[in-house]
């Protein structure tokens, strides 16, 4: 049976007066990849920096790694790496310079790991820190992050700033990780960014946690936005009626629709008729939202945050 | 924790700008100090007689006939001083609140490294800091006292030093306290130099106007009165500045490991 590594329940935070968590309850089970999805400003980073003990919890209870002090447990926090969601990184120093002194603060480990991960996402190490770009501080942070092999990872949107190639590399790094047997967390804006390697998904949307499920159940719920044109205009009626289509709509000759689950039976549909161009993409995260909470899809600014 | 990460890394990134501290405060010692043969010759007394006395008090001028009067007041009493509080308070407020506005204390906190020792260190970082540079003021004013036989007494010029020395501290840990307990820089600077400068008002006004409690309760009263190197070693004064560091730190360090780290 596996044991919750990070376990959050009925966690509260307030800035001052502005409630940023309103009750967030998260487990992280040994060994996986958990996805934290969630628009701007939606509380993820408060979240990670109370589970990390830099910030002070309202109300509610962060254990990490069996323990509920990680404050007076060095030896717990030796097994984390963080990857701060903005990293801080001036002066004169090199990125070279700076990693070794991460690595001291963990008594040295992680020192022989620094060179091959550097060279995996190309990172030069002889730069300085002043005028490096966006994408190369990201690089840095993690590579500090997973250089002393850590147990539990926790990732704030690690993949940004990074170009397609790279992220990729993130994602090798990352599985590399979790088939070590190493428990990771992950925080993203886009459900996209994790999918790929996240087995579960928590989804938090102004200070509350909105749903937790496994991704590709999300990713069928969330479905697809598919348009397809014909020569002819086609029957409103006839795709109305298909399994898993909604939110129908013709246009002239373009036929539009949302998604969920198998294209089997509309493509079997369509082939009746001549398609003469079609797209098919995910459905964002924003649109899942909107789904959550008006079920008939009636979109509106009204109940962002 | 045998080899101090945090206190080689701050000391580290110093380096530059403590070289450019040590060197310019040791020049404005030395040419402070070494005017003291050519006030000799023009007749202060006379030049002091033209100013309004109180005036006069309030700079600390009163006693420019011996060399230790004039180096107690024109260095030891007013630019070293000056320069070594802006450095101490500047310093103070930036090694940790500075530094953790810039983001740069995330990482060490959530490392295997407890957030006393990383106060510790950085506070250590400070303290070393303002030791090289009063040593400096130590050096220079040693030299020009052999050199120009000024004949300061050399356990005024130690009782003196120390009395900067812990009075530079001091508020360089006022700073530093305050920059830990907030996280705010500016809040740790505004504090911290309006302490200095009403302090300062305080051991200057007092005595102008008689009332003896205003320097006795200034960090300046305590460590100079009207001329730090004539009064010998201050026990009283010495341990006041000693306390008080003590406390300010102890109530910074408390409120730190207990507050939200700053974004
Ligand atoms: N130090 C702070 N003081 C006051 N409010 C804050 C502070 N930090 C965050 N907030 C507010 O708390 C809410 C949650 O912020 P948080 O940074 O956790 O969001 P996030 O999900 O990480 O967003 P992003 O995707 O933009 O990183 C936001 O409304 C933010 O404005
Ligand atoms: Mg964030």
């Amino acid at each position: 049976m596996a044991s919750a590594v990070v376990k959050v329940r009925g966690l509260v935070k307030d800035y001052g007066r502005f409630r940023a968590l309103r009750g967030v309850d998260l487990e992280v089970q040994q060994g996986e990849v958990f996805g934290f999805i969630g628009p701007n400003g939606a509380g993820k980073s408060t979240t990670i920096r109370c589970i990390l003990d830099l910030l002070r919890p309202t109300e509610g209870s962060v254990e990490v790694l069996g323990t509920s002090d990680l404050r007076g447990h060095p030896e717990v926090r030796a097994r984390v790496g963080y990857l701060p969601g903005e990293l801080a990184m001036h002066g004169s120093s090199t990125v070279r310079e700076h990693l070794a002194y991460l690595c001291e603060l963990r008594q040295g480990r992680g020192a022989e790991r620094v060179e091959e991960l550097a060279a995996r996402f190309g990172l030069d190490l002889d730069r300085r820190f002043r005028g490096l770009s966006k994408g190369n501080k990201q690089k840095v942070g993690v590579v500090q992050a997973f250089m002393h092999t850590p147990d539990l990872l926790i990732l704030d949107e690690p993949t940004s700033g990074l170009d397609p190639l790279l992220q990729q590399e993130f994602l090798r790094l990352a599985r590399e990780a979790h088939v070590g047997g190493a428990t990771l967390l992950v925080s993203s804006h886009i459900l996209s960014e994790v999918e790929a390697i996240a087995g579960r998904v928590a989804i938090i949307r102004a200070g509350a946690i909105v749903d937790v499920e496994d991704v590709a159940k999300l990713r069928e719920r969330a479905g697809q936005h598919v348009t397809l044109t014909f020569d002819e205009p086609p029957s409103l009626e006839a795709f109305s009626a298909l399994p898993g289509l909604e939110q129908v709509s013709v246009e002239g000759h373009t036929l539009s629709a949302v998604l969920h689950g198998a294209p089997d039976a509309l493509l079997k549909e369509a082939s009746r008729h001549t398609v003469t161009r079609w797209t098919a993409h995910d459905r964002n995260l924003e649109e899942l939202f909107m789904d959550h909470y008006r079920p008939d899809g009636a979109a509106s600014d009204g109940d962002r945050a | 924790m045998s080899s101090f990460p945090v206190l080689r890394r701050v000391l580290q990134s110093r380096r530059r700008p403590l070289s450019i501290w040590t060197v310019a405060l040791g020049g404005v010692c030395g040419m402070y100090t070494s005017l003291y043969p050519m006030m000799e010759k023009v007749n202060l007394q006379e030049m002091m007689e033209a100013l309004p006395p109180a005036m006069v008090e309030a700079l600390g001028y009163d006693d420019m006939t011996s060399a230790a009067g004039y180096v107690g007041s024109a260095t030891y009493g007013l630019v070293a001083m000056a320069l070594l509080l802006v450095f101490g308070i500047g310093n103070g407020a930036k090694i940790l609140a500075g530094h953790e506005e810039a983001g740069d204390l995330e990482l060490e906190l959530t490392s295997p490294l407890s957030r006393q020792t990383i106060y510790a260190q950085r506070l250590a970082a400070l303290w070393v800091q303002i030791s090289v540079l009063v040593a400096m003021v130590l050096l220079v004013t040693l030299v020009l006292n052999a050199a120009q036989s000024l004949g300061i007494p050399l356990d005024d010029l130690m009782a003196g030093t120390l009395g900067l020395w812990l009075l530079t501290g001091l508020f360089g840990s006022l700073a530093f306290a305050v920059g830990a307990a907030t996280g705010r820089r500016a809040v740790a600077l505004g504090v911290a130099a309006g302490a200095a400068v009403v302090g300062w008002m305080f051991n200057a006004i007092g005595p102008t106007v008689g009332v003896d409690w205003m320097s006795a309760v200034s960090p300046l009263g305590w460590y100079m009165a009207d001329n730090p190197l004539t009064r010998g070693f201050q026990p009283l004064g010495s341990s006041l500045l000693a306390v008080t560091t003590v406390v300010v730190l102890v109530a910074g360090w408390m409120r730190f490991l207990r507050r939200d780290l700053m974004t």
